[in-house]
Formats: C-alpha cells, structure tokens, sequence
C-alpha cells in the first residue's frame, strides 16, 4: 500500500507544474487536429493513386543478367542459407563449359518477408531487390515463382559487374585470362 | 608422462604427443593445415605458432612440430603469436582465387574457417594471382589447383598413407603443382580419402559435383555396407537423395580415411527402378493390405501344411533388429527354418568366427599395430578393401607380410607372395600349425619354414583369411592354428574377412539352425510352400543360382522385403519395400564382432531430381511425400507379428535372449562401438569345401573371385561405380596359357557347366598350373560365378579352336 503512495507522489504529488501539464495535455490534441485540418492530406489514395517508392525499397526480387547477357547466379545457395524464412530452393548444375547455375530456381513470395538478407548475401549481385511492391494473390501457388519468372533482361542496379571475370576458373576468360590474373604457370619449368 | 602450462591451464598427455594434440586436449583449437591427426606433422604450413615462453624450446615455434615435455609453459593468446598467425594466412590467401560461390568445398572448407579463426579479414593485396591449369583426374575426382595452398596433405594421405604411385608432388618454386604425371583417373582404389584430406577445395568429389552445400546436406553417422569391416562413414543426402558419403572416424576399424567403393558405391538407394510401393501378386497396393495379405497366407499355409511349410532367409546385410525379429517370428510360427546367409558356405564360416573367434579377434586397429602378418585365402582389396590400408600401415613400420594365395593379390604395398592351389590351403594350415611340411613341394617349404619362424618369433602376430577360399572348415583351421601359437604372454590374433557387414551377427543369431542348403533342399522337395526373404536376393546370393531358381519356383509363396531391385524382390508374390541403410538406424555386428550402430541419414522417398525431370519440382500439393512408402524393416517385422516395438526394445529383448550383446542398448552412434560378449557355443564342425577331382584332358579348375566394384551385391546397383567394373576376363597361368597358346589380352572362350562365355585373357606369370581365375562381375556373363563354392570345371579355347 505504501509503495503505491510513492509511486503516486512520485509521479504527480511532489510536481508543482502537474497540473499546468494536465491542462496542456487535454487541449493541445485539440490544437494539432485544427492546425491540420487546413493542410493538405498526406494520404495516397492508392491503388487509384500510385506512389513511387525509392530505389532501395525492398519489394519484388529477381534474378539479373551480367553484361554479356548470362545469367548471374552460380547457384552457390548463400541466399537461401541466409534466408530466415526458407522461402527460396534451389539445384546448382555445371554446363558444358564448366558455369555453375542453376538448374532450377524456385522463391515463394507467399512465404518471403523482404528483408533483403538474400540480396545482401549474394556474392555474384545476382539476386536483388526491386520496389515492385503490388505483389499479392489469392492462389498460394501463383506466388511461387520459378526461374524464369524470377530472370530479368539486364544486370538491375548493376550493369558491369560479372562474377566470372573475376573468379579465376577460366569461365568468362581461358585459364589465367582474367585481368587481375597471370597466366599458368609451367609446373615443368626449372627457372628460380 | 609430460605434464605442461598452455594458457595458464595445466596438462598431463601421453609422451610422444605434440603441443598441438595437448591443447586441443583443453579445448584450445590453434588453427592448422597441414597436421592431421593419421598423416602426422610436418610443420609445412606454419600456422600452429604458439609462444614457448619456458621450457627446452623458446620464442614462437610450430606446436605440431613441438613434442610436449615437462614445464614447458605456452601462450596461444599472446601478441607476437597471434600476428605470426594472422600474417601466415594473409599469406596463404594471397593467392586463393576469388571463388567460393563456385567451389564445392565453400561451407566446410578449413581455409575458410582457418582464415577467420586467423584473423584476416580484409585483403590487402591487390595484384595479381597466380594460376594453374587443372587436370582431368577421372570419374570420382575434380582438380583445381588454383586452391592450393600446398600444405602436403594430398601427397601425404595418397602416397604416403594409401600407397598410391600416380600422383604426387611437381614443380618448384612459387610453381609446385599436385598432380599426376599426365592426365587419367587417379588408379588408388582409395583415391577419394584425398577429397577429405584437402583442407581446401582443390580436390573436390565430382560424383558430388555442384550438388549440394555442407549446411543443406543431412548426415548422420553411419556404418559401410559393402563389406564385412563396419567402417564408420558419413552419408549425406538432400531432396530425398543420398548425394555422397565421406568418411567418419572410427579408430578401432577404418581409422580415418575409406575405400572408393565406400565412398562412391552409395548410390544403390537412388537406383531408378528401386521399388518403392508395396505388392501384392504384381500389382500396387497399400500397406494395410498388402500386411493383411502376407498375414494371411503365412497363417493359411501353416494351417494347411504345418508351420514347417514356411522357411525364412535373413541377410547380412539387414540389421542386427531386423534379423532378430525375423527370427522371432519365424519361432513364434513355430518353423526352425531359418537362415541367415543364403550362400552356405558363408554362413558356415560367420558361425565359425562367432563361435571360435573370441578374444582372439584382431581389429583393423589390432592390424596397423602388428609386427608380423600372414594373410591366407584372402585377397583384401577385393574383399575388404580398408583391410590392405590397415596392413600398408603396418608394412610402412617395416613389418613383414606374407601372402599365401592363389590370386595375384595386389596389395598397396611390399608382400611376400606364395602362389599355391586352393586345395595345397589346408595342407598350409596344417603345416604351420605343426603339421609335416614336407607334404608341400620344396620351394614352398623352405618359404613356410621363414614365415613360421617369424611368426614364432613376432610379438604381435596377425594371421588373416577369408572364407571364399578357405571355406569354415578352413577358417576353424585357422583359428586352430592361431590358438596353437599364441602363448600366454604372445596372443596371436586373428581376422577373418566376412561377406557382410553384419555376417558375425548373422552367424551368432543362426547358432546350430539349418543353412540355406537344407532349406533349399526343402523347397525342392515340396515340403517348403512358402520362403520370406528379408534383405536378401537367394537369386544371386546363393552359390548355386541355378537350383535356387528352380526351387523358388515351386514356391506357393514368395515373399521379399528388400530396396533392391534385386530379381527376387521382382518375382515376389508379396513384395514390402524397406529403407536403404543411409535411411534406416540399426546395428551392424562387424566381423570382428564389433557391435556399430547407424543411424538414419535423410527419409525415403523419390528423389526430387526424378519426381521433378531434372527441373524444378512438381507444382502441386501432395500430402505425402512421393515414393515415402519405405518403411525400416524391423518396424515392418514387428509390425507383422502384432507387436509396437521401438528400436530400444527390440535391442534390450536381443540383450535378454543373446547375452553375448550385452550392451547393445547402451550404445551410441559415431562411437568405436563395442566388441560382444564370447559366450557363443562353439558351432558343430564345419563342413569342407569339396574339392573333386577334375576329369578330362585340358581341364582347368576355374575359381571365381571377387572383384572391387563388380561383385558386391550393393556396388552393382551403385551406378558411379561403373568405371571401375573391369570387362569381363579370366586369369590363366604363364604355362597354362602357352601349352594353349593363348597369349594375353586375346579373346578366348570360356567354356563350363554353366555354358560357354567370349572373355579377355590376363596371363599371370605365378598363377598355379591348372587354375583358372575369373571375377564375379554381376550384369555381365560372369555373374552366375560365384566366389567360395568351390571351382568350376572348365576349358579355356581360344575363338578359332571353338569354332572347330
């Protein structure tokens, strides 16, 4: 019993401008609806009125293409390691001239938060992040999208950036082709 | 016993230990390279530094190159050590490529973890990298080099510790190079042990390629399969697909590292046309009914005929539960016909090492550490693979191996090698346990005479056999002979290869029964209406393929539990499908009697990559995981007898009724598992492998051998596999093959009662006269030879004769 007391004094008793506050409190709610009832309303009227939202909104995800037109991701599963919600599956495959991709690519935009985490853990900026955000359905299984559903034409946020020139397993460029990469060494040279 | 300080905290290990293994010991893990715990240390990596502040040594050393002693005192954490640590792997990074997204090894690679345990974050360098052109190492091996970070481990775990010849170390410089010669499979038949040792991914397992990643792939410890020496392994599977197995670590059995059949033999589970639904008369039914069904006719036939008229085969290669409630079963019907192996002449022998084998048996272990060894009758890297990794270790210490043998037996390393006739073994065992000598010829003698001397005179003798050749009467010889040399203070132990991992425990469960002989004599007599296989194939599993095929058609029931396609789960009247061993838990009773238990990897079920073609997976919504019917076969068992029964209840009831596997309920996965109880009594005499004499002019006696990938029964339905299954061939002596002037690699016909088959010839130069060798290779025309019945009468002609 006694404690409430103090908490009561504590919190109104011993506070000469108390009551000051009170009366602040009841009329300025009062004073800020009038102030802006004259303004103009900052609701969008959406769907009828569509609002652009910033480059770096996290809505719709997709797959991009490198400069030369491939297909960015090696399928290295990062993303869908990094996924807290485990919306995004995957089967990695190698072609014929040894690009690893993806031989299916599966996100279930009905299971996805768009927290971004997969964009962030990309290593080839192949999956990224768009602000398509009008993304929604009545059938679970139409918001499970595929890989071709997921491909875009060109490289997103980033047009130059491409993976293979850079990775130093003779992909893009033969074997030690690459820019920041000498040739092959002569394993059968005797020179110091 | 060396007591020392590392971080303040104080240690007593063994003598001979390196400071790395002692402070592992108090959970301080250094990173390191190129020390592993079977390869040793060679400080070629230099990143375990630690700081020697007082002791023998002083200032920064290498801890694997450091033997611990008294008062040493360490620090791990200090400054100088921890740069020196750091400034090494910025150092080893320098030139690894920028590939992780597409390296296989990227989640379980030790460069990754050792590079932040190191320190090194952020890359200073910004030049250029260095890069090597990769080789084609075959089928099971993918290279590249430019992942290297040249810490010996490769060359060391496949020259050094495996005994292969074809790859090793090149180049000098900034341009050493690990490879082969020129480009071509890696030959070792333990080649893939190099996947595991790298620590990066320059070696990477290409069955396994771009498959799946260390933190998606579901692994549980496990016990191989595909022989009798229960190494511990680890399969891993995802999207309902067993995609690789690696090694797991066993000390008492296979040690570190396993053979490539281990490793890429796992694929007998994915077989496309596995049978995945149980059936009843052919056609796909439910489980309920197809239950009700076997109930049904089990309890009609042994109304009408007595309970005599059912007869039940176990397999060695289904668990120790299962086997037991199959016995149980069959008791509670009230048959005693029951088998466990259905070639009798490998029951025979599992009942023998069971009975008799006792303290004396040797583990692979027991093996590594001997210091004479005599193999007789076996040819392990066909039977038991990881046995002539075990033996090469001992040979590396310099101990003396004698092999006695009439197959060219390749082993990876030096062996003194006495060719002598299958039917000149028992004389040998006679011989050596005291017996006249002189019965053999003289050169063979006067070799004896040293082997028995060195035995008489080695500390830790080993003597190995195997049952194909010796047969049970042989290897109760063997076991006769070891008794008789072992002394009070010099054991003499011995190892018997088995044909399945959990033949020892087949052999204990069967006791005095009937073999699969009797039953099959049985069946031939009408008297058997009914033969419930459990995980075995009576088809290809007996010694004589023929006469069972016809015994099991006068069958008025055929009942099959098996995950084999195998040809008696095809003509099964009643067919209830069971879980491959990657998918199942149970317990494996290795042939040394070692009790290992496995566990279950993934759940059964098709394959995604089948279900969805190779593309995405289906889009529909299914309740129940396709092809998921599978089901263990002891819960089917128990299930069939009316009982719930749990995995622990089935092994505390086997504990009840076998108290040799005391224990067997407080046992845990991934451990060395536990040796049974001796108790056994010892089995009635083992019958002889008969051993008649050959009639007419020209004829060989052909033996049939097992072959690495061709014969086991798991390896023919593991489709990766196939390169390594040889074409067929048959193996005649020098003489032999010049009095028929044939010559090697001509094609010849091999004719015998089983018909007449084109092969390729491999001459041996020491093969004895008027012997004949082929492999059992199942799918091809060699299949119905089979290993340890004895031989073949055959003939060997060369095309044009038989066209004459």
């Amino acid at each position: 019993m006694a404690e409430g007391i103090d908490v009561y004094k504590r919190r109104y008793g011993q506070n000469p401008k108390s009551l000051w506050r009170d009366l602040k409190g009841t009329v300025e709610p009062f004073y800020v609806t009038l102030r802006n009832m004259f303004k103009k309303p900052v609701t969008y009227q959406y769907p009828e009125e569509k609002r652009t939202p910033y480059p770096r909104y996290r809505a719709r995800i997709v797959l991009t293409r490198d400069p030369e037109g491939g297909e960015r991701c090696v399928a290295c599963y990062l993303c869908s390691a990094a996924c807290p919600v485990d919306c995004i599956s995957m089967q990695s495959s190698e072609d014929e001239n040894g690009r690893r991709y993806a031989a299916w690519f599966r996100i279930n935009f009905s299971r996805c938060i768009y927290c971004g985490l997969c964009a962030e853990a990309c290593p080839t900026l192949a999956i990224q992040m768009t602000p398509f955000y009008e993304f929604s359905g009545r059938d679970p299984l139409k918001m499970v999208y595929e890989k071709e559903d997921l491909l875009i034409a060109d490289g997103g946020k980033d047009n130059e950036y491409n993976f293979y020139k850079h990775a130093g397993i003779g992909v893009a460029n033969p074997r030690g082709g690459n820019e920041d990469e000498y040739g092959p060494v002569d394993v059968r040279s005797n020179l110091p | 016993m060396p007591i020392l300080t590392i971080d303040n905290q104080q240690i007593e290990v063994l003598k001979g230990t390196n400071v790395l293994e002692a402070a592992k010991g108090l959970g301080i893990v250094i990173p390191h390279f190129c020390y592993h715990e079977a390869l040793g240390a060679v400080g070629a990596c230099r990143l375990c530094a630690m700081n020697f502040v007082e002791g023998p040594v002083k200032g920064i050393q290498m801890a694997c190159m450091i033997e611990a002693k008294d008062e040493m005192v360490i620090t791990t954490t200090d400054q100088a050590s921890q740069e020196m640590r750091a400034r090494v792997i910025e150092w080893l990074m320098m030139y690894h490529p920028h590939d992780c997204p597409v390296c296989d090894e990227g989640g379980e690679c030790q460069l990754q973890d050792m590079t932040i345990a190191g320190g090194h974050d952020i890359r200073r360098y910004g030049g250029k990298k260095r890069t090597y052109s990769n080789q084609d190492l075959g089928p099971f091996i993918c290279h590249e080099m430019n992942r290297c970070i040249q810490c010996y481990r490769c060359v060391r775990t496949y020259q050094d510790y495996c005994g292969g010849t074809d790859f090793g170390v090149l180049g000098t410089n900034q341009r050493v190079y690990f490879g082969r010669f020129r480009d071509g499979r890696l030959e070792s038949p333990f080649s893939g042990n190099i996947v595991d040792a790298c620590p990066t991914g320059v070696f990477t397992d290409r069955t396994f390629r771009y498959r799946t990643r260390y933190w998606d792939i579901e692994e549980a410890p496990s016990v191989c399969p595909h022989c009798s020496l229960g190494c511990a392994v680890i399969p891993g599977g995802r999207f309902r697909e067993l995609q690789r197995v690696r090694g797991g670590v066993n000390k008492q059995t296979n040690g570190f590292f396993i053979c490539d059949r281990a490793r890429f033999g796992g694929g007998y589970g994915n077989h496309p046309e596995r049978p995945r639904v149980p059936r009843v008369d052919g056609a796909q039914t439910t489980w309920p009914e197809a239950l009700r069904a076997l109930r049904k006719r089990i309890t009609d036939l042994v109304a009408r005929h007595g309970p005599g008229a059912v007869a039940f085969l176990g397999s060695p290669r289904a668990s120790l539960e299962a086997n037991y409630l199959l016995d149980s079963w069959a008791a509670s019907l009230g048959s005693r016909r029951i088998a466990f192996d259905s070639h009798w002449q490998h029951d025979r022998s599992a009942r023998v090492a069971a009975g008799k084998l006792g303290p004396r048996a040797a583990s692979l272990e027991d093996i590594r550490c001997s210091d004479f060894i005599l193999m007789i009758g076996v040819d392990p890297l066909n039977e038991a693979p990881m046995l002539a990794l075990a033996v090469r270790q001992a040979v590396r210490r310099g101990v003396r191996l004698a092999v006695i043998d009439p197959r060219p037996v390749t082993l990876p390393c030096a062996a003194a090698h006495l060719p002598l006739a299958p039917e000149a073994l028992p004389d040998v065992l006679e011989a050596l346990a005291g017996g006249d000598i002189r019965r053999l010829g003289r050169r063979e003698a006067v070799l004896l005479e040293g082997i028995l001397e060195q035995l008489r005179a080695a500390e830790r003798p080993v003597l190995i056999g195997g049952p194909d050749l010796l047969g049970a009467a042989g290897i109760e010889r063997l076991l006769d002979t070891a008794r008789l040399l072992a002394s009070e203070h010099r054991p003499c132990k011995v190892m018997t290869v088995l044909a399945g991992p959990n033949s020892f425990g087949c052999g204990v469960l069967a006791r005095q029964g009937p073999d699969f002989e009797a039953i099959l004599n049985g069946m031939l007599a009408g008297e058997i209406k009914a033969l419930v296989c459990l995980e075995s194939d009576p088809m290809t599993g007996s010694s004589d393929p023929a006469r069972t095929g016809m015994a099991l058609g006068k069958l008025e029931l055929l009942a099959a539990l098996d995950y084999l396609p195998t040809a008696a789960a095809h003509h099964a009247h009643l067919f209830l499908p069971t879980t491959a061993v990657p998918e199942s838990a149970g317990v494996y009773v290795n042939n040394e009697g070692r009790m290992l238990l496995f566990s279950s990897a993934m759940d059964p079920g098709t394959p995604i990559s089948v279900s969805g073609g190779g593309d995405h997976p289906p889009r529909t919504f299914l309740p129940a995981t396709p092809g998921s019917e599978p089901r263990p076969a002891w819960a089917t068992l128990g299930h069939l007898q009316g009982r719930r029964l749990s995995l622990r209840d089935i092994r505390q009831a086997i504990e009840m009724e076998h108290p040799n596997f005391a224990g067997l309920s407080s046992l845990t996965t991934g451990g060395e598992g536990k040796r049974i109880a001796d108790i056994s009594p010892p089995p009635e005499t083992a019958p002889e492998i008969p051993f008649p004499h050959s009639e007419g002019e020209g004829t060989l006696r052909l033996y049939a051998m097992e072959d690495f990938a061709g014969s086991g029964e798991l390896a023919g339905y593991a489709s990766a596999l196939a390169p390594l299954r040889p074409t067929p061939f048959v193996m005649l002596g020098a003489l032999d093959a010049k009095q028929r002037s044939l010559s090697d690699g001509q094609q010849v016909r091999l004719r015998s009662e089983l018909g007449g088959v084109g092969v390729a010839l491999r001459v041996v130069p020491d093969l004895p006269a008027g012997i004949a060798l082929v492999p059992r290779l199942r799918g091809t025309a060699l299949e119905s030879y089979v290993p340890g019945r004895g031989h073949y009468d055959c003939q060997i002609l060369s095309e044009d004769e038989e066209k004459t």
